[in-house]
């Protein structure tokens, strides 16, 4: 186990002596929160995980590179943006996917560019926020997330 | 008819574990490297994932939602858009999970930009899920695109307001509470919780992990013994109809 993983769980122990010892129930309850969202999400996780197997198997670090590589960012961060609008995976499955295609020689810019869009445009949720908010806070909302979740992509690029 | 069902909540873990059953009978050699592969991320996130589900929990029980959401309005200024941020990022659920309780902040007069901040960073910053993307990416990563991503948020706040005006945004008028016939629970945002079961089981019952209304005539009383579970629910997923 790394030093970040090992502090987060001294971490997250003390946190959760400290909820202990201030309300039991509280904390039992939480934990059955927790493992309930677990319950919902490991189906998911692992089939991404065991997907992760077959692309680095099967697709051949060189085509990583030359589609999703430097050579080719534009385009490419456009698809992945575009990709991650229309997808509904929690982002917790998303790190090791998009960690694995980093690794593999896939540029940061569409990796970014996945990333924030997966989270903050939602074409699938959109006739649900039309219906609480309208149609033009949510048309207008999804632009500009789009828009920004690349020019974050960019910005990622020149700093990394 | 059960095993259907399981299969049909796992439609990706299905469809991969079929490739791989296929895999290890046509090609073994490129079915054991795909497991070997696969073998490192597994192991990573077995040891990441327990932790921050718990933690993710443990915020979610202590931190006090409620006073955060007293905290802001229409003229509560920078103090207001903090608050806004503190609410999305300790929050636990996915983005559409946000809509009912930010729909009920604009009726209690948050403003347009401050919603939007809410959903943004329930939406991208989750304490947890930073951890979570550190592990995968690396630090440098997860914090350059977190310092990035509160700067967007904040220019998207701003340029919402110039859009969208309050009256863009559509309102359910009152209920009046002569017309009231009963319960409607959105499905969609219902969690399964069971606090309304707990709460007034004579009206409420929980299957398949979404609150179900009993059906029933209303009288004022059982009315005003509603409003508080209405006003209780989590995820603002009750309302009257």
């Amino acid at each position: 186990m790394d030093i970040f993983t090992a502090s987060l769980w001294g971490i997250t122990g003390a946190a959760f002596i400290a909820s202990l010892v201030k309300d039991k129930q509280k904390t039992f309850n939480s934990m059955k929160m927790a493992k309930g969202m677990m319950k919902n999400m490991v189906g998911q996780i692992i089939g991404i995980l065991l997907l992760i197997g077959l692309i680095l198997t099967f697709i051949p670090p060189e085509v990583i590179k030359s589609t999703l590589g430097e050579s080719n960012t534009f385009i490419s961060t456009i698809v992945s943006a575009l990709a991650g609008s229309i997808t509904l995976i929690p982002a917790f499955v998303a790190f090791p996917l998009v960690g694995s295609l980093v690794d593999a020689g896939a540029s940061i810019i569409p990796a970014v560019a996945f990333l924030t869009t997966l989270t903050m445009v939602g074409l699938v949720t959109f006739p649900l926020e039309k219906r609480e908010f309208g149609l033009k806070f949510a048309t207008i909302r999804n632009i500009f997330s789009f828009v920004f979740a690349i020019m974050i992509a960019l910005a990622m690029g020149v700093i990394m | 008819m059960k095993i259907i069902e399981i299969f049909k909540k796992n439609k990706l873990l299905t469809a991969v574990s079929l490739a791989y059953v296929i895999l290890f009978i046509a090609i073994p050699d490129k079915a054991y490297l795909s497991v070997k592969n696969s073998m490192y991320y597994i192991i990573e996130m077995l040891q990441i994932m327990p932790v921050i589900f718990i933690l993710t929990s443990i915020i979610e029980a202590w931190v006090p939602k409620e006073v955060i959401m007293k905290g802001f309005g229409e003229k509560a200024g920078i103090k207001g858009s903090v608050f806004s941020f503190l609410l999305g990022s300790f929050s636990a659920g996915p983005i559409y999970a946000a809509f009912p309780i930010c729909k009920m902040l604009l009726k209690k007069g948050a403003s347009i930009a401050n919603v939007v901040i809410i959903l943004s960073a329930w939406a991208v910053i989750k304490v947890p899920m930073l951890a979570n993307e550190a592990k995968f990416l690396g630090v440098q990563f997860m914090g350059a695109r977190w310092i990035l991503t509160v700067i967007a948020i904040i220019i998207i706040a701003y340029l919402m307001t110039i859009f969208v005006k309050k009256k863009d945004i559509p309102v359910q008028d009152e209920q009046d509470i002569g017309k009231v016939t009963g319960i409607d629970i959105k499905e969609q945002y219902c969690i399964g919780c069971g606090l309304c079961e707990k709460l007034l089981p004579r009206h409420f019952e929980v299957i398949d992990k979404k609150a179900k209304w009993k059906e029933s005539i209303l009288n004022d009383v059982q009315i005003d013994e509603l409003k508080p579970v209405i006003a209780k629910c989590p995820v603002k997923a009750i309302g009257f109809k």
